[in-house]
């Protein structure tokens, strides 16, 4: 049977558009999952877990690979990597981490990731009428601190009140001194205290979420060390490509998304650029 | 009645689906847990992998409803602790030494950790003893908060893990003496609404004791309502359900006096 001018009968035809679209489908299923069944071990600062699950799952999702992610106490992970452990890719807090490892030649390079920021919470409503860190000294303000918490969570906080100058009187409006800065803000959210000094990722926990009023503490007040994360690869890294690949989809707009939505201030944004030039996060 | 065996296929039918639903929480509480106290500050935890977030409250919910009901009945049917024990204690070196003034005296032992740990929970606000692994590779999470744990946790830790390998020398170690939870429950089985009981018909002849994996009869201290008991009773002298209180001797004396008929007159 013959169809048309061009002399193509109706079966060539069908045949030959099932072949093009089969052909057009198999190599955009190859490429578009290039690390199936790849594995890549990636460690971070416990704080960015939240950022770090969805955006893992995203990435996997699209790549195929298998991602096993550790999140824990920063300075806990780097001391077991300047240690013995090994990992692919490292997510570090405090660049001064991500300097040393790269200087044993553990880390293979960094960049920045995000930036976390402090702030004030109160109970919905901030019934105690708090308008600035220097509330937390004035008389029958109820505070929560928590000290003995990990470093940024306990001493960065009282550092901010020390540079604020209203240590002194915080730490006698405190009622409660804890040691685990997630458990004790429920105390705040459940009214009991007025107010506390937490990273703004706290606020933005999913249990928590519009529990709290947010009020901005000045940037001049923060110290230094917590403020800036970083990622970078490991000389372990078995699959480079992979490796690679993660670190750029970690620091593009998608991945920087999920940093943002968990409370940090990305670093691929104006105010991280900002952030990275005033903390000097460059891969030297 | 179902045959013995029977009742027993079937609490171990209930300890697997348990041991499906709490293993993992009970894991994590025993090794990724940052808290002195584990499985009880979950609302809150850094844990973000461990179930306990979503099971905790309804853990403890149906543990208290169990209390009332069964007393004990957690140990022997739900526990993966006591499952544990269970199965270390059918290779058990030392069987049926432990009795008299011994098992008594460390005997006190559970009620002591269950002060211990209220101690810990309420005056000390449970204090963080690790750095909580906040998610991770299941295994390889663990050995990190053994790493980057603190003495107290260690202790703690190995503590609890050396008394349950106990468990293969004497039956039940941890369960019978340490277990705060098993303190606790103890004490209000006193108050549950049903239970395994010795009837008057009772030889005291411990064939009870014999056979129960715990060496403890009905009623008496760290009975798990198991139900291993009642068919091997030469008397039937074990039943279950609701037990009346037993009137003291001297008030039923008292009350044939009273009524005329006191077999003196």
């Amino acid at each position: 049977m013959q169809d048309g001018c061009n002399g193509l009968s109706r079966r060539k035809f069908i045949t030959a558009t099932a072949l093009a679209c089969t052909s057009a489908l198999v190599p955009s299923r190859a490429f578009g999952r290039p690390f199936e069944r790849e594995n890549l071990q990636v460690w971070s600062c416990g704080g960015l877990a939240e950022a770090f699950v969805p955006a893992n799952k995203y990435y996997e999702e699209m790549t195929g690979c298998n991602l096993a992610y550790t999140g824990a106490f920063a300075a806990a992970l780097g001391k077991s990597l300047l240690a013995n452990a090994t990992t692919e890719v490292f997510g570090p807090r405090v660049l001064d981490l991500a300097k040393k490892l790269k200087a044993q030649g553990k880390m293979l390079n960094f960049r920045p990731l995000c930036f976390t920021r402090y702030v004030l919470i109160t109970p919905k409503g901030n019934p105690a009428g708090i308008e600035g860190v220097e509330d937390l000294a004035r008389p029958g303000v109820r505070v929560l601190l928590s000290p003995d918490s990990s470093p940024p969570g306990g001493k960065a906080t009282m550092v901010v009140l020390k540079k604020a100058g209203v240590l002194e009187g915080a730490q006698k409006n405190a009622i409660r001194l804890g040691d685990c800065v997630q458990r004790e803000v429920a105390i705040v959210a459940s009214g009991k205290a007025d107010v506390s000094v937490v990273e703004y990722r706290i606020a933005k926990l999913p249990q928590f979420r519009g529990k709290f009023d947010v009020i901005d503490i000045p940037e001049r007040f923060f110290p230094p060390p917590p403020i800036p994360f970083t990622i970078g690869i490991m000389k372990w890294a078995k699959n480079m490509e992979l490796a690679e690949d993660f670190v750029k989809f970690i620091t593009s707009e998608k991945g920087q998304s999920f940093f943002e939505r968990a409370g940090f201030i990305p670093a691929l944004s104006e105010e991280g650029e900002r952030l990275t030039k005033k903390y000097g996060v460059k891969d030297a | 009645m179902p045959s013995i065996s029977a009742i027993q296929w079937k609490r171990r039918g209930t300890q697997l689906i348990f041991l499906w639903f709490l293993g993992e929480f009970s894991y994590y509480g025993m090794f990724r847990c940052p808290f002195a106290v584990p499985y009880v500050s979950c609302a809150n935890c850094p844990v973000v992998q461990c179930p306990g977030r979503k099971l905790w409250l309804s853990f403890w919910l149906i543990l208290l409803c169990s209390a009332i009901f069964f007393g004990r009945a957690f140990c022997g049917y739900a526990c993966p602790g006591g499952m544990i024990s269970q199965v270390l204690g059918k290779a058990a070196l030392v069987r049926g030494r432990m009795k008299g003034l011994a098992d008594r005296l460390l005997g006190i032992g559970k009620y002591v950790a269950a002060l211990a740990v209220l101690y810990v929970l309420f005056p000390m606000h449970n204090p963080r003893w690790a750095i909580p692994i906040r998610t991770g590779e299941f295994f390889h999470s663990t050995t990190l908060t053994f790493e980057h744990a603190n003495s107290f946790w260690l202790v703690r830790t190995w503590f609890v893990l050396g008394a349950l390998a106990l468990g293969i020398m004497i039956p039940h170690f941890w369960c019978r003496y340490l277990c705060p939870t098993g303190g606790i429950l103890d004490i209000l089985k006193r108050f549950s609404l049903l239970r395994y009981f010795k009837t008057e018909a009772c030889t005291d002849c411990n064939e009870c004791r014999n056979i129960c994996e715990i060496e403890t009869r009905p009623e008496e201290a760290n009975c798990t309502n198991c139900a291993a008991c009642p068919e091997i009773c030469p008397v039937s002298a074990i039943e279950f359900g609701w037990k009346k209180r037993k009137i003291p001797k001297i008030e039923k004396e008292v009350k044939v006096a009273a009524s005329g008929r006191s077999g003196y007159a």
